[in-house]
Formats: structure tokens, sequence, C-alpha cells
């Protein structure tokens, strides 16, 4: 899905395109250095760490020697993402390429692989903070917020009760994924649907990315907002802060992320203090592209049948878009994947191998462990009837008819071989069919023989 | 014997178990001394739980008569320190050292002469593969596991059967066993045991940059290893000892039914009981033994 990685790891290319100055100040911070190492490829991560107490720069040729053969797409890579978030500082030097760690991320790194890091701000004492919710409980709150947040978002009016986002801002949200023609409710975009089946912290990174570039216009510094981000993922999940460390920009920022499920804001008696949540403290995970690692819910049959063990509303209405739900019950979602659902889903512009993927990454336990977690017949046909709906190809063509004698079509039809245009011909009949791109081509040289 | 066979790894997650050697023979008298070993070993520790959120580190002590754990990365004092984490670790984990170290020392009886002065690398090793089967059967979400060694003591020949079953149990699930040599000889069992499980094995030569070694090879995660070139075997030393007398030997008897390995002859195997034929005369053994040395 080469789409969906462009959204989710538009964050990082959104810190990669602040300027320099400001990255190298984001740099000074230790806990921003190891959120950017650990949102690198495994092989920059390599390179980071063996230069990390190199002070010379090292020619490309030795870093190349490091790897095996098949390796040098991923060095490519590797190397490519190191040089755009500046980790990396390329000095030409006498036609040579080398490369030095950026000297500020490299001190900062050293620091905090020998001494560790320290938060500027320290948990509350627990003589202040009364009650604090237990990890259940801030587990569910989190989930809860976040849903409600997504319902709201794809306006399908199940959310009980609405976000305290602004209607601006939820329009801003809903740029890319929402079209509404006049007079008729609004309607997903493809774009939309391919949001709906990526997974949770990647749908985060999208809306926060949404998020901080519309702050740009509202006179806040990006960079405040992105440092600030990535430190909070550092938090102990479930410890009160208290809301005096912050600044006003952050505080402002805290109620957004309160809203989608990030932080609980809670008030003692004097203080209120802001409790990091599972959500907030696994953003820094899901900066690469590992493979998501949480609990699916969902076991499909050989006979097609589909049974969801979730009671959330989000999840019967991502099934909704390709499955035709029979029963809802109280823990279970029941339901089956018939032709008119998926073709429904095709038209809305869901491929076959988003629908396979989602079911194979939200797979149940009992079936994650089986090979393949999706019955082979299922994903099968699921392609198949994708591939019903492109049953014909079209290329532009001419079709070319009359010809004077068998000579001139022969002719004309070798140099149309010749070109690799040749699409169809009869020989009795002297028709042929060329492909458009040598039609020109085709019409000088028909010229040519008539002379 | 051929190497492990590589597996495809989805992404780099890893649990490090590190196998650290406390023996106080050999660090009386290595040219690194204790503390600037630990200070490069923490470092490295550290540098495991940045590289990502879900990594996970255990080290294990191998002393002189005994093993323990001394650190679990992932045990719940631990884990929630994800902000100020070195000075935890480093703390939690030196003072259980501490005591590692004392008990261990009660634990000394008197030694005969000659004795060769191993630490008990079998039991580090076996403690090392129980934990990983219990992250194994722990579901299907797990970090890919691997273990470091961290050596400096000789080989101790009387260890050979259990370092052994531990090598094959090893290779039998998946799970590399690399190891770094600080001593000053080669040693047999690091060797084997990197060879056979498709681990990687160095003998650093400047121990002053141990810190630089260990974040070159040895933190490299399994997934990358297929792209990166690493230390290849030399040469590995594949004597056996015998399992009467625990002596390495070159040539012996093998049991047909067991493959026990005995240096001298015996009426009957000592591991599976089957017995024996009658040996050959002493005068035709020898005439054989003779007649075999200029052919070969």
């Amino acid at each position: 899905m080469p789409q969906v990685k462009i959204i989710a790891k538009n964050f990082m290319d959104m810190v990669a395109s602040l300027p320099a100055i400001k990255l190298d100040l984001l740099y000074r911070n230790q806990f921003i250095c190891e959120a950017i190492l650990r949102s690198l490829p495994p092989l920059a991560k390599k390179y980071v760490l063996q230069m990390l107490y190199i002070d010379i720069p090292i020619t490309s040729k030795p870093l190349q020697e490091w790897l095996l053969a098949d390796g040098s797409s991923k060095h490519k890579v590797a190397i490519d993402r190191l040089i755009q978030l500046r980790v990396f500082e390329v000095i030409d030097r006498k036609k040579e390429t080398t490369y030095k760690l950026n000297s500020t991320f490299q001190t900062n790194l050293r620091k905090h692989m020998i001494s560790g890091g320290i938060l500027p701000r320290e948990p509350m004492p627990q003589s202040v903070t009364a009650r604090l919710p237990t990890s259940e409980e801030l587990d569910a709150y989190a989930h809860e917020q976040w849903e409600c947040f997504l319902l709201q978002l794809i306006s399908s009016g199940q959310a009980e009760k609405s976000t305290s986002f602004s209607s601006s801002m939820m329009r801003i949200f809903q740029r890319g994924l929402l079209r509404q023609r006049d007079k008729e409710a609004p309607r997903l975009t493809e774009s939309g649907f391919q949001f709906l089946l990526m997974d949770t912290n990647a749908q985060l990174w999208y809306i926060i990315r949404e998020y901080i570039s519309n702050s740009e216009e509202q006179g806040v510094d990006q960079a405040d907002l992105i440092a600030f981000l990535l430190e909070l993922s550092f938090h102990t999940p479930g410890e009160a802060y208290s809301l005096d460390t912050l600044t006003d920009d952050q505080t402002t920022m805290i109620k957004d992320l309160a809203d989608l499920g990030l932080v609980k804001l809670q008030k003692g008696r004097k203080e209120s203090w802001f409790i990091p949540t599972k959500l907030a403290t696994n953003l820094s995970v899901s900066l690469t592209d590992s493979s998501s690692r949480k609990q699916g819910f969902v076991v499909v049959e050989t006979n097609f049948r589909m049974y969801a063990y979730s009671s959330s509303k989000l999840h019967c209405e991502i099934l909704r878009l390709f499955a035709r739900v029979e029963y809802q019950l109280p823990n279970l979602i029941v339901g089956a994947i018939t032709k008119e659902s998926l073709y429904n889903a095709f038209e809305n512009g869901i491929t076959a191998e988003q629908i396979v993927t989602f079911l194979q990454q939200n797979a149940h336990p009992r079936v994650a462990a089986k090979i393949p977690s999706v019955p082979e017949n299922v994903t099968d046909q699921i392609r198949l009837w994708e591939t019903d709906l492109n049953r014909v190809e079209m290329t532009p063509a001419h079709f070319y008819d009359e010809f004077p004698s068998r000579d001139v079509f022969e002719a004309a039809s070798d140099f149309a071989r010749m070109h690799n245009g040749l699409l169809w011909e009869d020989a009795k009949k002297m028709r042929m069919v060329v492909k458009a791109e040598i039609h020109m081509l085709m019409r000088e040289h028909l010229r040519g023989q008539n002379k | 014997m051929a190497s492990a066979p590589s597996k495809l790894y989805a992404d780099d997650v890893s649990l490090v178990v590190v196998l650290l050697d406390t023996n106080p023979f050999f660090w009386s008298s290595s040219s690194l001394s204790f503390s600037q070993f630990l200070s490069h070993v923490l470092a490295f520790l550290n540098a495991i739980l940045t590289l990502n959120q879900l990594n996970q580190v255990v080290v294990i002590a191998t002393g002189y008569n005994s093993c323990d754990y001394v650190f679990d990365s992932s045990s719940d004092l631990n884990r929630s320190f994800e902000n100020g984490r070195m000075p935890v670790m480093c703390s939690s984990l030196l003072q259980k050292l501490e005591e590692f170290l004392i008990k261990d020392e009660q634990l000394s009886k008197e030694e005969p002469e000659g004795k060769v002065k191993s630490s008990l690398f079998s039991g580090s090793l076996s403690m090392a593969l129980c934990y990983i089967q219990r992250v194994f059967r722990s579901g299907a979400l797990h970090p890919h596991p691997r273990i470091l060694c961290l050596q400096g003591s000789p080989d101790g020949p009387e260890q050979y059967v259990a370092i052994m079953n531990a090598i094959f149990s090893a290779q039998r699930s998946s799970v590399p066993i690399d190891s770094c040599y600080l001593g000053s000889q080669n040693s047999a069992f690091l060797q084997q045991a990197s060879y056979i499980t498709g681990g990687v094995h160095h003998k650093p030569q400047n121990l002053d940059g141990l810190f630089q070694y260990l974040m070159t090879i040895f933190a490299t995660d399994l997934h990358s290893r297929s792209f990166i070139h690493l230390p290849k075997p030399v040469g590995v030393d594949f004597r056996a000892s015998c399992f009467c007398h625990k002596n390495t030997i070159d040539m012996g008897y093998i049991c047909s039914v067991c493959l026990s390995i005995f240096c001298k002859h015996h009426k009957k195997c000592s591991t599976c009981g089957s017995v024996f034929g009658q040996a050959q005369s002493e005068a035709a053994s020898a005439s054989d033994k003779k007649r075999k040395t200029p052919e070969t």
C-alpha cells in the first residue's frame, strides 16, 4: 500500500523539512535525539551507532564495504534518510563524499548513552494527586476518546458525545478524507477509506501532522510542538505531571491532545495535572515501518463468514465497508464477505490488497498463529472479484482498413511490428489495429509507400 | 557440522541475554579492570534499549560456583523508568551484582591444585535458554532473542557435555549465540557455539575499545545481519573432551549407540549402558597404529 506509507511517514518528513537552524535546536534535547534514532530504518540506526564515537569524516567507500551485496538498496534508503534529517552531514572534499555525524546530535546522543536523560518535569507527589486512574481505566479512557473522535471525523452520526474541537479544526482534519457535494451527506473519499483501514498509530500521526501544519498558520512555532510531542512519548504512562510545568502553547496543545485520548486531564483542589496514556507513549514506536504489534479481533472462516470479537462502533463501521454485517451481539459482530459487499467497497476505491492486509493484521490471536491467518480461498476470491471489475483492458489504438494491395498491407504490418505497436491484424481482409503512440509514424510510412 | 540456517526477521525488536563473566580468578589477572569493563557493558546495554522502545535486555552473571539473574529490563520496577533510565539501570544492576558476588564467594570450597579456573558457563547458558523458551511461549508478539557471551575465563573441559547440549538446543530453537572472548588464549567452546548456532565470534585486539567493538558488531540486530558483513569464523576448534575423565582428546573411542566419547577402552558405555565387544589385543592395536601413521 504505497499510498498509506506516505501518509504515515509524513510526520518524519515534516520534521525533516524544518529549516536547519530549528532542527539543530531540536537536537539539543536528548530525548528528541533518541526519538529520531528510533524512527530510522534499522540499517541507519547501525550507521549512527558505529559513527557515534568517530570524530573524523568517513568516506562512503568504507561504509559500503560494511555491506553485503543485497543490502545496497537498503543502504541507499538509510543514507538518504540520514541526510534528510541532517543527522549525517555531507562534506564534499576533492570529489569524494564524506559523511560525519551532526555534531549537536552526536554530543547529545553520547551524553544520553552514557548518563541517560532526565525529563524537564517530575511526576507529582502522591500527596497532592488524590486518586489516579488505574492503567485499565486509563486505557479505556484513551480508547473511548480516540474512537469518539474518529466517529465524529467520519461524521457517521454514531458518536455519542462531540469533541471540543472547533468545527473549523474538524473540517481541516476532514479535508483529505471527506468530500461533500451539495445537498448530500459527506461521503468518504478513497483516501478516507484507506485512512480507516490503517492502524491506530498511523492514523494518530496523520491527525497530528494536520494539526501541526495548521498551527503554523495560527502563529505557534512548529518546532516547539514537535519537540513537545516527541518528549511526551518518553513520559511514564499513569503518572501525573503538573500543568504548571508547561508553556502557554503547550497548555493549548494539551487540551487538544486530551480530546484525542493521548492524555487525561484532572483537577485537584488547587492544582491540575495531566496523565499520559499508552497512546502517547507508544507514539515513538510507530515512527518506523515496523510490523504492527497489537491484538487482533477478526476471525475469517473458509465459508466466508466473519466473526469480529469487538464491541466498538468504529470496528463495526470499518467492517461495514467491505462486508455484510448480519448480527451485532454485545461482544461479537457477525458478518459475511459477499460479492455485493466487495463490489461496493471496490467502487469506493478500496483495493483488495488493503482488505486482505487489514484482515491479516487484525486477525484474532487464535487464528493468527495459523499459517495463513486468513484462509487462502477467501483471499484468492477477494482478489479474483477485484480483477472481475478489471476484465477489460483498454489501450488507445487506431484501426486501419482498405489497403490498396497485399504488399502495402504486409509492409505496414512489419513496420508496426518493428515498432512494437501491432495489436491485431487480419491478413485475409487486410485490416489491422495499431497502438495510438505510433499512429503518426504509420501515417508517414504509408505516405512514403504511396509515392 | 553445518551452521544454523538463516531465519527471516520482520523487524529489529530484540531481546539480548548477556552472560557476564565474573570469575575473580580471571579478572584479577586481566589487563582490563572489571570496573572499566562494566562501564563499557552498561553503556552498551543502554544503547540496545535506546534503539527500539520494545527492546529488552537480561543480564546473567556467570560466577565461579553459581550463576544468577542480575538485571531484567522488562521487570515492573525497571519498565516504568523510560525517563532517567540509565541511573536506575546502573544502580539496580550493580547492587544485584554485588550481592551475587558475595554469595558466590561464600560457596567456594577447597579446590585441588592445577584445576583450570573456569567459570560456570554451562549453567548460565542453560538459564538463558530457559528464559528464552519462556519468551517464545508467551505468545506471537515477542522480541527476537539472541545470547551474547562476554567470557574471559578458560574453558573447563568438565562442562563439555552440558555446553554442547545447550548449543544444540539453541540451534534447534534458532537462537544465535554471539561471543566476545576477552582472555588471552582461544576458547573452543565459544567458537563452536557461535559457529553452530549462526552467531558471531570475535576476540577484540584492543580491550580499551571494547565499547566500539560491542557497538559495531554485537549491537547488530538479527534483521540487519543479512545485509552486513560481520566477522567470519577463521578456524573453529572442534576438539571434544572425553566423557570419563573430561580431558580434551584428538583420537578416542565412540559408542556406536549413543555417540559418547571415551579416551580409554571401557567394557560398558556409561551413558546408555550398551556393552562393548572384546578389545583387540595390545600388540595388534599397536601394530595397527604403526601401520596407519606412515599413510597419514
